[in-house]
């Protein structure tokens, strides 16, 4: 789940409703109602954002804990959940007994780590294998203190159209594809070169806008927009610098269709062939989904999933569910929190929102199902993706990441997508806007 | 009101307590007199008491918060005085969303008053099916302005909006209604257009029923025009609603923050913030930038912003007044003269 899922997916959640089903069928136990959270009656608040697929789990949770009622909300989207929970945070009260935090304002919520539970206090330490390790260690703070217990992660393959890839000569079989753009030597070099190709024979652009194509180049980097001990890391970067000219050359090339994020036209732009690659981490996929729905198109529109990444593996944004201390019922709701995020159930949220686990039992299960999924022309996603979490390596997410991601270098790509600046003027830009807005703020 | 309440209670007392009348009467003279003086202040102080708690309260305390180096999340911080101010001062983003919220205001205050005037006069008339037509223009206040929004920036959408595609079909150049400023502005200005013109049509509407209509009648017995009607008795006499129907637009109009947030609700006002408002960007400061000491004041200016040019109205409205008067108390002196002139030369 990212910072801005904005669609909620409705027909994912029979998908769920059937996996609830075949698991009560088995007679499977979860660990919930245990004796700590008694007998005594209780409701649960849990704040979620997007697609977390996460309502029959609740009511399966409410029959096996008859004592406890669980009242969810879910914000539309990450950015929103974002303001959200700052300004109950800043207002001292107001909190749900559960809150999502997304990775990329997870920076800012370390920075207040005591407003929430030290999950170690209810046996965080006893799960900790169920997680991928860096997943874990980014639900920790700097003392040690667990405060998340992590729901998906973003594991980031290539979205490609193969009606339009035919047209233009290259190959449409999605193993073919990843051959095409080098396989485990995958490369933004050969990712660009192909673009320039494409969109000579076509007149067509290659990707939907350079903003997303950029914030997988930095997730890529060992130390993306702040070092690892956490300070800036930009001015002065020269690989982040090279990687931005590589960018900006190609969109300055009519590679970058100009569109705008999270709207592409009301979905028109992802059915009427105005871009032929999309950078697809997991919960991309719900996005699609939506999109397309929303703009006419649907399996037949021809977006297909291939196991392959420019530049290597890479991770794009994922969850975590947090207690706040204000919780009144802190030792019910690190249970709950326990109990969604463990792999069983994280196998359900996968089906029914179409992201991409933390677990990995769950990577395992989905890698081993590898079921096709439908519109995108019955890839088998979940085992791609499993594929391409390998390697993954968690970069370190600074208090303003989501302010320079967005407010940065959104402004100076931007200028680079309307063809209004050279490379070195919208570098610069960035620049300006880093020291007015987070230096000098 | 309190007053003439009063003897109702006095009057049963009169009989019910002879023995001590002195006594009695100084207490009642005195609970009237208290009666008198408190009572209003008693009723008309439950506004006051909430005021002071949701409007005064917050206002105080937003200007405490400007005086400290705050953050969102971390909470107040070390104490700096007016630096916040000083800082939000030389912004230029600052500048930049008083230019977009001014310039909106005025592409939607000006053509708006002008069209509900006429819309509120051309419905004065005696027409069929009056409160239909009523009704009707009311109709788009009664959408949320989210909704509002929402449809608008479909059909101003660069690439496959309804308006862009018209244009394209007439041989014409696509309009950058997102990414170009004034455009931008004109297609904001349209949505607050759309939602408020109903709104002030109808209360200059009722202002105008309220103009008498021998008025009208005697002017177009002297051979007076629609026209000539119109601006010489129709506006001069709803004046006094014109001008609260001005402040509220400027009020409304430099607060303006859902229209231009959802235009583009991947940005915060435009990816090179074309058309970023003041609120909008006190929005960004706050939540985004997490800057709440700075975010405070912005809000602060804003309010002496808005208070300033309150003023500016409150003057014009009153001084044009005035000169009514002094007109016609010169003009009233002037024959006191002529008939005392002629009283001594008589």
């Amino acid at each position: 789940m990212t910072v801005k899922l904005s669609r909620r997916t409705k027909a994912a959640g029979t998908v769920a409703g059937v996996a609830a089903f075949a698991m009560l069928a088995t007679g499977c136990s979860a660990d919930g109602g245990s004796a700590a959270s008694g007998d005594e009656d209780i409701t649960l608040t849990i704040t979620t954002f997007g697609t977390f697929g996460y309502d029959d789990l609740y009511k399966e949770y409410e029959k096996l804990n008859p004592n406890i009622t669980i009242k969810p909300t879910n914000i539309d989207t990450g950015g929103n959940a974002r303001t959200d929970a700052f300004t109950k945070i800043a207002a001292g009260s107001g909190l749900s007994d559960i809150v999502a935090v997304e990775e990329g304002w997870l920076g800012a919520i370390m920075e207040v780590s005591d407003r929430f539970v030290d999950l170690n206090d209810y046996g965080a330490q006893d799960i900790k294998d169920r997680w991928l390790d860096w997943k874990f260690d980014q639900g920790t703070d700097p003392d040690g203190r667990v405060i998340g217990y992590g729901t998906d992660i973003g594991p980031t393959g290539l979205c490609f159209n193969g009606p339009l890839f035919e047209q233009a000569g290259l190959p449409t079989d999605r193993d073919d594809v990843a051959d095409l753009f080098g396989g485990d030597d995958a490369s933004w070099d050969t990712y660009f070169e192909l673009g320039a190709e494409y969109t000579e024979k076509t007149g067509k652009a290659w990707y939907d806008h350079s903003g997303f194509v950029w914030n997988s180049m930095v997730n890529q980097m060992d130390e993306g927009y702040y070092t690892s001990d956490g300070d800036l890391n930009i001015e002065g970067n020269s690989e982040m610098h090279d990687r931005f000219n590589q960018l900006a050359e190609a969109t300055l090339n009519g590679q970058s269709a100009a569109q705008t994020a999270w709207d592409w036209g009301g979905g028109k732009a992802f059915v009427d062939g105005s871009f032929a690659t999309f950078v697809c981490p997991g919960w991309m996929l719900g996005t699609i989904k939506g999109s397309l729905e929303s703009g006419g198109g649907d399996a037949s529109t021809g977006w297909d999933f291939a196991d392959v990444y420019p530049g290597g593996p890479v991770n794009w944004g994922g969850s975590f569910l947090s207690v706040p201390t204000s919780s009144e019922h802190i030792e019910a709701a690190a249970e709950l929190s326990a109990w969604l995020t463990d792999p069983e159930q994280q196998v359900k949220q996968s089906k029914a929102a179409g992201n991409f686990p933390s677990t990995i039992k769950a990577e395992e299960t989905l890698a081993e199902e590898a079921t096709p999924n439908e519109l995108f022309n019955n890839a088998p996603t979940g085992a791609i993706l499993a594929e391409r979490a390998k390697g993954v390596q968690a970069q370190f997410k600074g208090p303003d990441d989501s302010v320079i991601q967005e407010n940065v270098f959104g402004p100076a790509l931007n200028l680079l997508d309307q063809q209004e600046a050279t490379a070195d003027e919208a570098w610069q830009k960035a620049l300006d806007l880093l020291q007015e807005l987070v230096i000098d703020n | 009101m309190t007053a003439t309440l009063t003897p109702g209670k006095t009057t049963p007392s009169h009989s019910s307590s002879p023995r001590t009348p002195d006594r009695a009467e100084r207490r009642r003279h005195w609970l009237s007199r208290l009666d008198v003086k408190a009572s209003p202040y008693a009723y008309v102080a439950p506004f006051f008491i909430v005021f002071g708690l949701v409007g005064l309260f917050p206002l105080i305390y937003t200007f405490v918060v400007s005086l400290y180096d705050w953050d969102l999340l971390k909470g107040q911080g070390d104490f700096v005085g007016i630096d916040n101010f000083v800082s939000v001062l030389q912004d230029e983003f600052f500048w930049n969303s008083l230019f977009n919220t001014f310039s909106i205001f005025v592409l939607s205050s000006i053509p708006q008053l002008i069209a509900a005037t006429f819309i509120a006069a051309i419905l004065d008339q005696n027409i069929r099916s009056k409160t239909f037509w009523r009704m009707s223009i009311l109709l788009p206040y009664v959408v949320t302005p989210a909704a509002v929004a929402l449809i608008f920036s479909n059909m101003f959408s660069e690439d496959y909006g309804l308006i862009n595609n018209m244009l394209q079909n007439f041989g014409l150049d696509a309009i950058g209604w997102k990414t170009d400023t004034l455009p931008s502005h004109i297609a904001i200005a349209t949505m607050v257009n759309w939602r408020w013109t109903g709104y002030n049509a109808l209360i200059l509407l009722a202002a105008m029923q309220s103009v008498p209509r021998d008025v009208h009648e005697s002017a177009a017995l002297d051979g007076a025009g629609m026209l000539r009607r119109f601006f010489s008795i129709t506006l001069p006499s709803i004046r006094p609603t014109m001008v609260f129907v001005i402040i509220t637009a400027t009020i409304g109009g430099l607060q303006i923050f859902v229209e231009p947030r959802m235009f583009d609700a991947a940005t915060a006002g435009g990816s090179q913030r074309q058309f970023q408002t003041t609120v909008l960007y006190l929005w960004e400061m706050a939540f985004f930038r997490q800057n709440f000491g700075e975010a405070s004041a912005i809000a602060w200016l804003l309010f002496l912003i808005i208070v300033g040019i309150g003023l500016i109205n409150f003057l014009l409205s009153r001084s044009i007044a005035t000169a009514e008067t002094k007109v016609s108390t010169t003009r009233r002196q002037r024959r006191l003269a002529a008939y005392r002139n002629k009283e001594v030369s008589r």
